[in-house]
Parts: C-alpha cells; sequence; structure tokens
C-alpha cells in the first residue's frame, strides 16, 4: 500500500482503479460519498456502429409524453425500451467524475490517500436497450389527413396566411419531427409515398379530387397545346396551370406525381400511372392484407412496376417488399423471360 | 417532443466507468441502512491476471473481467430549470465489467475450522 501512495492519486481512484487493478493488488469498493438512486443516470445499450452517431451529436429521442420513445439517426428508428436486472449491478464512475453536480469533494479524503477506493455513485437496476423499429408513418398519414389541399385552399391562399393557419392545424418539417416517430430519412420518404407537397412551408397532401382535376387540365392543355407526352417543358406547363388557377406548387406536384423527369430536363408522362391512377397512397389502408385487398379489388392483375408505388411504404424492418409479395399476392409467369404478374391469393 | 443527445467528450474521450456486478443484492446490516454513503462494500482483489475476487463481508465471489457485447452508454439526464427542456447528455462509456456469476463462498467457516481443533 506505501506503493501505491506514492503514485498520483488521480490514477487509482474510481474506475481506473477497478479496471487497471494491477495482479496480486486490491481495491476499496465503497458507497459514494453521493450514493442514492441518481434516476437521473441512464445507461443505454448501444451498438458498436451506432457510437460515432451519439457522439458526434447525431441522434435525437423523439415521441409525445404519451409515446415511448425512439432513438433516431438519420435513417433509421429504434425503440428505446428498459429491460431490468436482479443483479447488483455496482456503477463506479471515473476519478475525474467522482464529483457529480457539483458538490464539493469534502468526502474522507484522509482516507482516499491512505488506500485504493472505488466509490459506487448507484446501483443501476437495469439498462435501456434499442430494437430497430419500422417508422410510425402510420402517424404522419394521420396528422397529413386532418387538411388535404384542396381547391378551396388554392382559391384564399392569400387569406389562410393572416387567418386560417391559427384556427386550423398545418405542419411544417419541425412540427412533424416533433410528432412522427420517424428519423430525418424515412420522413421524408414518407412524404414522398404520400406524395406529400410543401405549399407555403407546411406539408400537406393534395386531395384525390382536386389532382384529379388538375391532371384533366393537363391532359387538356396537352391535346390543345399540341404537346408531346414525352418532352413536356416545365415552365411552359406550370405557366399554362397557373392561369388556369393552379398555384405553381401544385402544378409542379402534378408532374412529380404523374410523370418522371428525362435527362434533357423536360417531363415525361407515365402513360399507365396517368390513366391507371385512380387512388393516391394516402388514401390506402395501412395493414398489408386491407391495402392488398383493395389494389386487387381495383385490378386482378398487376405488374410489378405497377404496383410498386402503392405498396412501397409497407415494408417494415424484417418485412421487405419481397415479403410481402409473398405472404399476400399469387405470383404468375406465362415464360421464363415475361414479366412477372401478381394476382390476389 | 425532441430531446437532443449531447455529448461534450468526443469520440476518444469519453470516460470510461466501469461495472462490478454480482448475482443477487447486498444487504448491509440494518444499522448502516440509512448511511450508506461512504461505507466500504467490500476488497475488489485482482488474484491472478484472469481472476478477481471480491470479498464483501463473511463472503467471498470469484470472478472475472468480461468485455462487454455492446458498450453502454451513461448518460445524464439535464431539465433547465427555466424552461421544460429535457437534454441528455453523454458522461461516459462502458465496455467491459467485473462479473462474479458465482455464489458466494462463506469464509467463516475455513476460519472457524482453523481456531477450533
Amino acid at each position: 500500500m506505501e506503493m501505491v501512495a506514492e503514485q498520483p492519486k488521480s490514477a487509482f481512484r474510481g474506475a481506473e482503479a477497478v479496471l487497471n487493478l494491477p495482479p496480486t493488488s486490491s481495491v476499496s469498493i465503497a458507497y459514494h460519498s453521493l450514493f442514492g438512486p441518481h434516476d437521473d443516470l441512464i445507461l443505454l445499450e448501444l451498438y458498436e456502429k451506432l457510437l460515432p452517431y451519439v457522439l458526434h451529436h447525431r441522434v435525437t429521442l423523439r415521441g409525445q409524453p404519451d409515446e415511448d420513445a425512439v432513438l433516431c439517426t438519420m435513417s433509421k428508428t429504434y425503440t428505446v425500451k428498459f429491460v431490468g436486472t436482479s443483479n447488483s449491478v455496482l456503477l463506479i464512475p471515473p476519478s475525474d467524475q467522482l464529483v457529480l453536480g457539483g458538490n464539493t469533494q469534502d468526502c474522507d479524503e484522509k482516507d482516499r490517500v491512505k488506500k485504493l477506493v472505488a466509490p459506487v455513485i448507484k446501483v443501476a437496476p437495469g439498462v435501456m436497450e434499442l430494437v430497430e423499429v419500422a417508422p410510425r408513418i402510420d402517424r404522419l398519414k394521420m396528422l397529413l389527413s386532418e387538411n388535404p389541399y384542396r381547391s378551396d385552399d388554392a382559391l384564399m391562399s392569400e387569406e389562410l396566411d393572416e387567418m386560417g393557419k391559427n384556427n386550423t392545424r398545418f405542419y411544417s418539417w419541425s412540427d412533424l419531427i416533433d410528432r412522427v416517430q420517424a428519423s430525418d430519412d424515412e420522413l421524408r420518404s414518407g412524404l414522398q409515398a404520400l406524395s406529400a407537397v410543401e405549399i407555403d412551408g407546411y406539408w400537406r397532401i393534395v386531395d384525390q379530387n382536386y389532382m384529379d382535376g388538375i391532371l384533366n387540365m393537363l391532359l387538356h392543355n396537352l391535346v390543345l397545346n399540341d404537346w408531346s407526352l414525352n418532352g413536356l417543358n416545365e415552365i411552359e406547363v406550370v405557366g399554362v396551370l397557373q392561369s388556369d388557377g393552379f398555384p405553381c406548387e401544385i402544378a409542379q406536384h402534378c408532374l412529380q406525381v404523374y410523370g418522371s423527369k428525362t435527362d434533357d430536363g423536360v417531363w415525361k408522362l407515365d402513360e399507365k400511372q396517368t390513366w391507371v391512377y385512380a387512388f393516391d397512397v394516402s388514401s390506402l389502408p395501412s395493414a398489408p392484407a386491407e391495402r392488398f385487398s383493395m389494389l386487387f379489388r381495383e385490378r386482378p392483375k398487376w405488374e410489378w412496376k405497377d404496383l410498386q408505388p402503392y405498396i412501397r411504404d409497407l415494408s417494415a424492418p424484417g418485412l421487405s417488399s419481397e415479403g410481402l409479395l409473398l405472404k399476400y399476392t399469387r405470383r404468375t409467369q406465362p415464360t421464363p423471360d415475361a414479366e412477372p404478374v401478381f394476382s390476389a391469393r | 417532443m425532441q430531446i437532443q443527445v449531447k455529448c461534450n467528450c468526443g469520440e476518444q474521450n469519453c470516460p470510461e466507468w466501469a461495472i462490478v456486478e454480482l448475482q443477487g443484492v447486498i444487504e448491509p446490516q440494518p444499522a448502516f441502512q440509512d448511511r450508506l454513503q461512504n461505507l466500504e462494500i467490500g476488497q475488489l482483489c485482482r488474484a491472478s491476471s484472469q481472476t478477481y475476487t471480491f470479498t464483501v463481508g463473511y463472503h467471498e465471489l470469484t470472478g472475472s473481467k468480461v468485455p462487454l457485447k455492446k458498450p453502454l452508454l451513461v448518460l445524464k439526464k439535464i431539465r433547465h430549470a427555466d424552461e421544460e427542456k429535457v437534454e441528455l447528455e453523454v458522461i461516459g462509456i462502458i465496455r467491459q465489467r467485473i462479473l462474479f456469476k458465482t455464489r458466494p463462498k462463506a469464509l467463516i467457516s475455513s476460519k472457524f475450522n482453523l481456531i477450533l481443533p
């Protein structure tokens, strides 16, 4: 013990004394002078791969007070569950953190110099564990369905700025992050799957009748102006739709929903989607069984590329699109090189 | 609601905490129940490079240092007095524990055996 006293004191107290204990030496394990329940100290079990995200401030906990919290990285969502233990888990801080919460280091100083002490600050009742889960996109859908964008929104967008937003609930990105348990990436793809559009800083889904109206107008203009289905000029299309009374954001949104941008910078209307688009994803049931039964009611046979937009938001960890197809559809392929066709089971 | 998880230590300097884990419960004598602070629990001894013993009262436990499969972060909940905002701060990391998973061996009986003829 004399030999020990000559060493720098700090290296031989707290967690270091326990972790770096040389063979044939010993350390006294004692209750800390501030020993207590310390409910504000939480142990979080982490996947090693998540560690850099946490240490670089890239994770947040999300949830309403009445929900179990989730932990989100940029791309994934994890539930946080408390797992208790019947073992006694003695928690020992390192020497430079022996004093927690700003109390002075008044305790048995003489004792410490004399011998090695590792003080136990609390007995941990268990740890918080993380399990990867699907984002709660259901809630996103519920929130956005409260107020779909309709034709009256387009007419009175100016008045809304003054009065409407106080009475009706609209959600900006940061409102959604506060309310929906999902990572940023998952929220973004959830918004995309619901065909939501950001208008005046608020995320909205667009009422299907209104979308049908603008699509009709677009097709009408296509014939009228002799535009090519495969070479729509965005500025021209948006300009014409605007003069027909549709807001610019909605006109652009229409191109995004019913078409795709080619490498030449022009828009190409997706023929099949344009004619078949009977409903938007946000109006479909979220439960896979109901979703598939509704889709097959609408059309008994689907090719993958037509079906994919309607089910891409359903896949969850441990349940891929392939898994969903296996479970809920019958796959037929007339010839080996033909496109597979999916029908109801 | 969103709670930011903060960390002031950075990847390399996150202070390492230690865990001494044993089965069951440590039962202090009734006289000490209300004043555990600074009370010694026992002596942890590294008997050899692999073996650790933990002597609590008249009981001796035998165990070893075990790396954790997944690291544990020590988080401290910080409640700001002025607002309702809560933050979590990473104040340490735990990567290994001294684990005693055997039942305690009573030391006193062997001593008695030595003393009594």
